[in-house]
């Protein structure tokens, strides 16, 4: 501990040479492995027919159009789809937070022999495929009419996101100190108000996490939307009926619209995204 | 007296705060239970009742699968796509993650960039990869360039034929799924590669570095051990997704190369109309799926003992 820090200056290293020549190169290949498909989808929108076929299709449009993305407002292709899916993510997601956190709490205060098989069964009910639960679910709300309605969808939502942020918010609220809770008893307040005004303000940040996570969930899902879409299509449904029948602009025009957004969400809360957050939180 | 009537009180307070936190759970509990738990118990009936008496319990449906060559191959393909897939994220997100940990000039940027494309749609990753590898796609147009370098050297059967890989069939279709699969979760394993990277004291480092470990050895020998918790938060999650993948091999394989969410879609939908033995594959699917799961945790548990 007497010696300076520089002394420890890292040992000559055999790496220490192809490192330093490799290293630039791989920083430049990998963000252009994550970023180019993303270009391509935005570039594809605007291209005029002929800049996207024969076998070597240009990688920039020169004379850039937007006659598809007219032609695919003025079809309707867009607007009713982006209404159906924002409200039924932001309102899944709102349910998913009232259902969830309260459940999430106690099972986080619960003995660790109750917990733990709890949590983990959580995590078995996600194992089975989204069909083994999307089949039976989607029968029993076509005879309660909840076919082709916002609320059928969203209860649907709900089956997809439950179990999941619910193994999130556990995690949140075992990190939550019980003498917080006991502090405020001890002031006289009541156990709503504990949970109310205590509880989860000091949860806030890993709630926002869940909630970013069911609404992304939810305007990105695509097996419920479609088992139980007959008329309306959610925003994915009009992408997979562009990819099945539209032209190549189409698709890559509708497919923007349902990236853009999260791009810009995912861009402006990226401060509150820290790694820590999402440890026990992630979800491909 | 007194201890009796103490204790009474404890178990009192013990019930009421029970009641309290039982009626906090019940919503979640109650969904969780109507809504996921029956659903799933239903589809484990349906598997094994029979398509035509209704009789059960009846192993048909599971003997009509395993006799099908189509179903045969589909979890081979699933088993491939799933390996392939997950090895590929866990390198590559690794990787990057060790990169973006690192102190550089940009990080800032870089690390923006790198994890901006967080979320993107399954769909859209479909779309997108669907540009990258049809025959006039941007795969083709890059290849095709390196090789006509290649060939004026080494000759004209060198020459690369531009095909369109989610249609060529084999090895070419599946890779396009996984690094599909790959493109789109990669910002995800960053993430928590790099949350398992955080927990990691500087001290330890320095440490090795005192010891005189290179970095090669510093990474095998500290970092990656270290590591290993966050590797099996990735692989677990990874490989539930990875096995059950659906839309993009949906959209990209389709009928090209079966794999057994997409086979599982087939027999439930037209012409087929048969929930009978799709409900059969999904549990094939969900077995599958665990025994990946328990092998691995056997493994790397293994691992860990000998490692201690």
């Amino acid at each position: 501990m007497s010696h300076p820090v520089e002394a420890y200056a890292a040992p000559r290293d055999r790496l220490d040479w192809p490192l330093r020549v490799l290293f630039p190169l791989w920083i430049v290949v990998s963000t252009l492995i994550v970023l180019v498909p993303l270009y391509l989808l935005f570039m594809v929108s605007v291209a005029p027919g002929v800049a996207i076929f024969g076998e070597r299709p240009a990688l920039v449009v020169t004379q850039p159009t937007l006659r598809f993305w007219g032609r695919v407002i003025e079809r309707g292709d867009l607007w009713l789809p982006l209404r159906k899916s924002l409200s039924v993510a932001s309102l899944t997601t709102l349910g998913a937070i009232l259902i969830a956190s309260p459940g999430a709490y106690v099972i986080a205060r619960l003995p660790a022999r109750l917990r733990y098989p709890l949590v983990i069964g959580l995590l078995v009910t996600r194992m089975f495929p989204e069909f083994a639960i999307g089949v039976s679910a989607a029968t029993r709300f076509a005879r309660l009419g909840l076919v082709d309605n916002y609320l059928g969808l969203i209860l649907a939502h709900l089956i997809g996101s439950l179990p999941f942020i619910a193994w999130i918010l556990v995690g949140t609220f075992e990190d939550i100190p019980w003498d917080l809770e006991e502090a405020a008893a001890i002031d006289g307040s009541s156990r709503l108000g504990t949970l109310l005004r205590v509880v989860f303000p000091a949860a806030a940040p890993g709630i926002a996490v869940a909630a970013l996570f069911v609404w992304l969930y939810s305007w990105n899902e695509f097996l419920y939307a479609r088992l139980l879409t007959t008329s309306q299509n959610t925003l994915p449904l009009q992408v997979f009926q562009a990819i099945d029948r539209g032209t190549k602009q189409q698709m890559a025009a509708v497919a923007s619209v349902l990236v853009l957004p999260i791009l810009c969400v995912v861009y402006f809360l990226q401060r509150y995204l820290r790694p820590g957050a999402l440890a026990g939180a992630v979800k491909g | 007296m007194a201890a009796r009537s103490h204790s009474q009180s404890r178990v009192v307070s013990w019930i009421r705060k029970h009641r309290w936190e039982i009626g906090l759970i019940s919503p979640l509990f109650f969904y969780v239970l109507t809504l996921t738990l029956a659903p799933i118990l239903d589809s484990v009936r349906l598997s094994l009742t029979g398509p035509l008496d209704g009789r059960f319990p009846s192993l048909v449906n599971y003997r009509t699968i395993l006799g099908s060559d189509v179903f045969r191959v589909a979890v081979v393909n699933t088993v491939i796509v799933a390996l392939l897939s997950i090895s590929l994220q866990l390198g590559i997100g690794l990787a990057v993650a060790l990169t973006l940990h690192a102190r550089f000039r940009f990080r800032g940027v870089v690390r923006t960039l790198m994890l901006v494309p967080l979320g993107v749609p399954t769909i859209v990753a479909g779309a997108v990869m669907l540009l990258l590898f049809a025959r006039s796609g941007y795969l083709n147009a890059i290849l095709l360039p390196l090789t006509d370098a290649v060939s004026s050297v080494l000759g004209p059967a060198w020459r690369f034929q531009p095909l369109s890989w989610t249609v060529a069939g084999g090895w070419r279709t599946l890779a396009t799924v996984a690094i599909a699969d790959m493109w789109k979760v990669l910002p995800m394993v960053t993430l928590i590669f790099l949350a398992g990277l955080q927990t990691i004291p500087d001290e330890v480092n320095e440490a090795a570095d005192v010891d005189g470990a290179t970095r090669w050895q510093r990474f095998t020998r500290v970092t990656f051990p270290l590591l290993i918790p966050y590797l099996s938060i990735a692989v677990i999650l990874r490989a539930i997704d990875a096995f059950r993948i659906f839309e993009l091999a949906l959209v990209l394989a389709g009928r090209v190369e079966p794999v057994l969410g997409t086979y599982i879609w087939n027999r439930y939908g037209p012409p087929t109309n048969d929930p009978f033995t799709a409900a059969a594959a999904s549990m094939v699917l969900f077995g599958v799926l665990l025994l990946f799961i328990v092998v691995y945790l056997r493994f790397v548990a293994r691992a860990r003992e000998a490692g201690a």
